[in-house]
């Protein structure tokens, strides 16, 4: 009976596909707004839909969402291109903006002249990320959702045992401002704790980290790739490799379900961990890891993830569609977004208010987060972003990075590997 | 004579100079039916395989050439109306694809350490059920359950099964004295966890498939070996197996056309790194790589050219079968 | 046919093997009764927690999965019926009858058996998008129409369990086509045409590719595009994916262990001559 009455719903929908059906078609007078996410989100977790149900009584919101972004991203494309499936709102990964803003913006909405906008209230890098180049139109098409600062989480337990400092500020102030540092404190760890238990999860992460702290990466502002000579890039990948060459890695692979078993039964002392991780943490390493650990400044701001909003112009209710991104994306929200889920805010203005100044957390030993990564975000440089980062950044990590993690290979060989893959990878 | 000529000629003609010919009564509806009846005999093949070929020319052939077109172009999936011709040049760099060999070659060895075992192991499986059995019902729906699972469902189990630190069979094989096995990054060790996923969805079925072809072999030939004193295993060897010797080459077919388009499982059997297949590609098969060009790096124009490489690679290897076993034939 | 009384290794070995077949799904719904946290701890869990019911649910509302089951039994029905049916009608035709352009266009089927099918999915959602049936049924179920094994698969079966000379005696007798399609191709066909509507079944219900691009989750999805949405949020939730990969083989595994003898039965009365 539900179930018939679920498709009945579903068909009652379908003379929406009609452009002007509007909000008289789809049945009581609504508009139904669909929103297109990939796994890392929670717009739906923290309630803001159910917030702007309530505002607007002639809007409901419906999220469709796919687990995994490498699914998620080429379903994208398939339904920009032939303009059809699409959501009202579809989210973008900070690895794909480039790609987006460059390939698709004609076929995207100018989000930046929806009223309510405020260009001034996001980080500006952000909002350039969102922006097409001048020669596609220079629209903003993409609105900043969150972004990913960087800390160091660590194992206030391990790190005492290891007899290293164990408070906050202390250990942030291990490493403060070189990567280097960290790499000597994890020396100095491994001389005490012995082998059973690495200082850091994986090399990728490392390199990640380290990466997500320079303003150049794979691209240069003309657009060029320059992640073969780009010393901040090489150097990256050599430091986070002397972290397996050295023994201090527990040679897990981020997001499988040996790293989250790694959580569970603490198999390393520290991860860099952007905001949005520390909920990951919370989860996977339980209610055991509870006041074991808590979250330092890293070495260097720096940031990694972090996604837009587009709305594509094909969609049935584009004008709708944009007003509810803007909303989605305002300072306010933003602010509770990371309030229920961690997801740090890339509205600057955002971070005045008291749900994000004065968070804390409490898994995390109290740890003013807040103030943590609000510090970390406005040191961020401003990255130059390009079309092929998503490809680039995953070959480093899963190609180069793993053999020297996992399979033992020297630096070099990594790296020429990852270099092969990667040449092959945008060679079109 | 006429009768052909009848059908051959104007419809519209026909019965009026069949009845000028003279006939009885019955004459001219005879004709009309044997022409329907030859008209019949010759349209009617068309007809029964029409459906099929309607349906494979707008969803079958249609994707076939547009792949084939596409696979001589630089086109790319984030603009696909937008081609440049590039000739065969997706075709001859494959030469010089390290990538496309390698995963050529760990489709042939993951194909042989999937289907080999996963045969034998039915063959034996079906010999056991053949036996009279108690609760054989129970063992025959039982070792068909794993087909019903989808390859997303078993992999992801797998991937916990498999894993190095804490996965159940490193737990298993250092309990028993031997060291735990890096199931992802070995070479050989990867690709026989992969076959395993393919051996525990598919042996079942084939057993039951071998089991019913056991049972339609005739007894006296059973009787007559047991008589020149051979043993129920040499039974087995001369009797059984050449019995199967049609079924076997069945399930050859096709698993060997399954373990060539292998996808689903080294995708997810890696984890949270998408297409790569492992950080050396180890278990990247041909399926997998065409995947990373065309849905990971987009490149839909090098996409074409590998699947229509693989379709040209089967084809070869078909061509070859059927070559050996026309001249196995004639000898 | 001859039934040896099996020993007491046979049931052994057998047991061994049943448990290995069943193993992976039991842990399924043991990881589908735990909580998420749990699921990372080692060892795994080993026997079932209390968490199913509530698994169960979350993965049931979330993934929309009435829906979900009503169109993936829409689905793989329409394509298990039209592929039978057609595969029937021209398995009979190549293994039967003689027509001009028989070897090419058997040739043809057996090529397109050879298609990798990860490659049709751009060419073929350009098509779709075109016809506007972007999220509708039909552009899962026609496409999946074209199934050239199970025509190879028919033919297979009919050239040696079709007796020709039946199919001559009721041409002697003046039957048309249709007829003896009807009163000899069927009968005869019938256990095959079990065996491949079982195969097709089960391959259409856990089919993931195409439809992921070709449906949604909100308009019409079927139960493996349902699942895709399990696990959102921030922290992807195993065991909730797991309550969602089970319910998901549930109404196959229910449909195999009612009907499972003559599924059975019918794979090996389909497989002797096949």
């Amino acid at each position: 009976m539900g179930a018939a009455a679920l498709l009945l719903g579903g068909c009652a929908q379908d003379p929406e596909t009609d452009p002007k059906a509007g909000p008289s078609a789809g049945g009581k007078g609504q508009t139904t707004l669909t929103v297109g996410v990939f796994g890392a989100f929670g717009l739906q977790e923290a309630g803001l839909y159910d917030e702007y149900m309530a505002q607007n009584p002639g809007i409901r919101i419906e999220q469709t969402s796919i687990e995994r972004n490498e699914n998620y991203y080429p379903q994208l494309l398939t339904h920009l291109g032939t303009g059809s499936g699409l959501a009202d709102i579809q989210a973008v990964e900070v690895n794909n903006i480039a790609e987006i803003t460059a390939t698709q913006a004609d076929k995207l909405v100018d989000l930046g002249k929806v009223s309510g906008v405020d260009k001034a209230a996001y980080l500006p890098w952000k909002w350039a990320q969102g922006t097409a180049p001048a020669a596609k139109g220079g629209a903003t098409v993409g609105l900043g959702t969150d972004i990913g600062p960087q800390g160091i989480c660590y194992r206030k337990d391990l790190f005492e045992a290891a007899g290293l400092p164990s408070d906050r500020e202390a250990v942030g102030a291990l490493w403060a401002g070189d990567w280097g540092k960290y790499l000597e404190t994890g020396k100095a760890y491994k001389a005490k704790a012995g082998d059973g238990k690495a200082f850091v999860d994986s090399a990728s992460g490392v390199m990640a980290a380290v990466t997500g702290s320079s303003a150049q990466r794979f691209y240069d502002e003309q657009g060029k790739v320059v992640y073969k000579t780009n010393p901040a890039v090489r150097g990256a990948f050599d430091l986070a490799a002397s972290f397996a060459t050295e023994g201090l890695s527990a040679k897990l692979q981020q997001f499988t379900p040996g790293w989250d078993q790694g959580f569970a039964n603490g198999a390393f002392a520290t991860v860099s961990c952007p905001a949005w991780m520390l909920g990951y943490i919370q989860d996977k390493a339980g209610p055991a890891g509870k006041d074991k650990w808590d979250v330092a400044q890293a070495p260097k701001p720096s940031n990694w993830g972090g996604s837009f909003l587009v709305v594509p112009k094909a969609g049935k209710n584009a004008e709708a569609a944009a007003k509810l991104a803007a909303w989605l994306t305002a300072p306010e929200q933003q602010a509770k977004l990371f309030e229920k889920r961690g997801s740090f805010p890339s509205a600057s203005a955002a971070y005045k208010l008291p749900a994000v100044s004065g968070a804390k957390h409490e898994y995390f030993g109290g740890a003013p987060i807040g103030e943590i990564f609000s510090k970390a975000a406005q040191g961020v440089p401003v990255t130059v972003v390009g079309p092929k980062d998503l490809v680039i950044a995953q070959n480093l990590a899963d190609i180069g990075m793993l053999q020297v993690d996992q399979k033992g290979r020297s630096p070099q060989e990594g790296w020429e590997a990852a270099v092969k893959a990667i040449d092959n990878a945008l060679d079109q | 004579m006429t009768d052909e000529t009848a059908v051959l000629s104007p419809s519209a003609a026909a019965p009026e100079r069949a009845a000028a010919e003279g006939g009885g009564r019955g004459r001219p509806g005879q004709v009309w039916r044997s022409r329907r009846y030859r008209w019949d005999l010759r349209w009617s093949p068309y007809a029964f395989v029409a459906p099929f070929f309607l349906f494979f020319a707008a969803f079958g052939l249609f994707p076939l050439l547009y792949t084939g077109w596409a696979a001589l172009h630089q086109v790319e999936l984030t603009d696909p109306d937008s081609m440049t011709w590039v000739g065969l040049r997706n075709f001859t760099r494959l030469w010089d694809d390290e990538f496309f060999w390698n995963a050529l070659r760990n489709t042939v060895t993951i194909g042989l350490l999937s289907t080999v075992p996963q045969l034998a192991i039915a063959l034996g499986v079906a010999h056991l059920l053949n036996y009279r059995l108690r609760g054989s019902a129970f063992f025959r729906v039982a070792v068909l359950t794993p087909y019903a699972t989808s390859v997303a469902a078993a992999t992801l189990v797998f991937v916990l099964l498999f894993g190095r630190d804490y996965g159940m069979i490193n737990w298993v094989l250092s309990a028993v004295g031997f060291g735990a096995v890096d199931w992802q990054n070995g070479t050989f060790a990867s690709q026989l966890a992969v076959s395993t996923i393919v051996i525990w969805r598919w042996t079942g079925y084939n057993a039951l498939i071998y089991l019913a072809a056991m049972q339609a072999v005739p007894g006296e030939l059973y009787e007559s070996a047991a008589l020149d004193g051979a043993s129920r295993w040499q039974q087995f060897l001369h009797v059984t197996v050449p019995s199967l010797r049609p079924t076997i080459l069945f399930t050859c077919v096709v698993s060997t056309i399954g373990a060539t388009q292998l996808f689903g499982e080294p995708l997810l059997f890696n984890g949270g790194a998408g297409a790569t297949g492992g950080s050396d590609h180890q278990f990247q098969t041909l399926g997998l790589y065409l995947y990373e060009q065309g849905w990971v790096n987009l490149h839909l124009g090098r996409a074409s050219a590998i699947a229509w490489a693989m379709f040209l690679i089967l084809l070869l290897i078909a061509g070859a079968a059927r070559l050996l076993r026309g001249r196995g034939n004639s000898r | 046919m001859r039934s040896l009384r099996a020993g007491q290794l046979t049931y052994v070995v057998l047991g061994l093997f049943t448990a290995g077949s069943l193993f992976p799904l039991v842990w399924t719904a043991i990881a589908a009764s735990r909580t998420n946290t749990r699921l990372a701890q080692t060892p795994p869990p080993f026997w079932f927690g209390g968490n199913l019911g509530r698994n169960l649910q979350i993965a049931w509302t979330d993934a929309n999965m009435g829906t979900a089951l009503l169109n993936t039994v829409i689905v793989a029905g329409t394509v298990t019926v039209g592929t039978v049916l057609f595969s029937t009608l021209a398995g009979f035709a190549f293994a039967k009858l003689r027509f001009r352009g028989r070897r090419m266009l058997m040739a043809m089927v057996v090529g397109t058996m050879l298609i990798p099918p990860q490659l049709s999915v751009v060419p073929l959602y350009m098509l779709i998008a075109k016809l506007s049936w972007t999220d509708r049924l039909q552009a899962v179920v026609l496409p999946s129409l074209v199934c050239a094994f199970g025509v190879f698969f028919m033919r297979q079966y009919l050239v040696h369990a079709l007796p020709t000379e039946l199919v001559e005696a009721a041409r002697t007798d003046g039957a048309s086509s249709l007829r003896v399609m009807w009163h000899v191709v069927f009968p005869a066909a019938r256990p095959a045409m079990a065996v491949l509507g079982m195969l097709t079944f089960v391959m259409s219900w856990n089919d993931f590719f195409w439809p992921i691009v070709a449906l949604t989750q909100n308009g019409s999805p079927t139960v493996q595009v349902a699942l895709t949405g399990l696990g959102r949020g921030y922290i992807p939730d195993q065991s909730v994916i797991m309550a969602g990969a089970l319910l998901g083989t549930l109404p196959l595994l229910v449909v195999f262990i009612v009907f499972g003898r003559q599924i059975v039965g019918g794979i090996m009365q389909g497989a002797v001559k096949g």
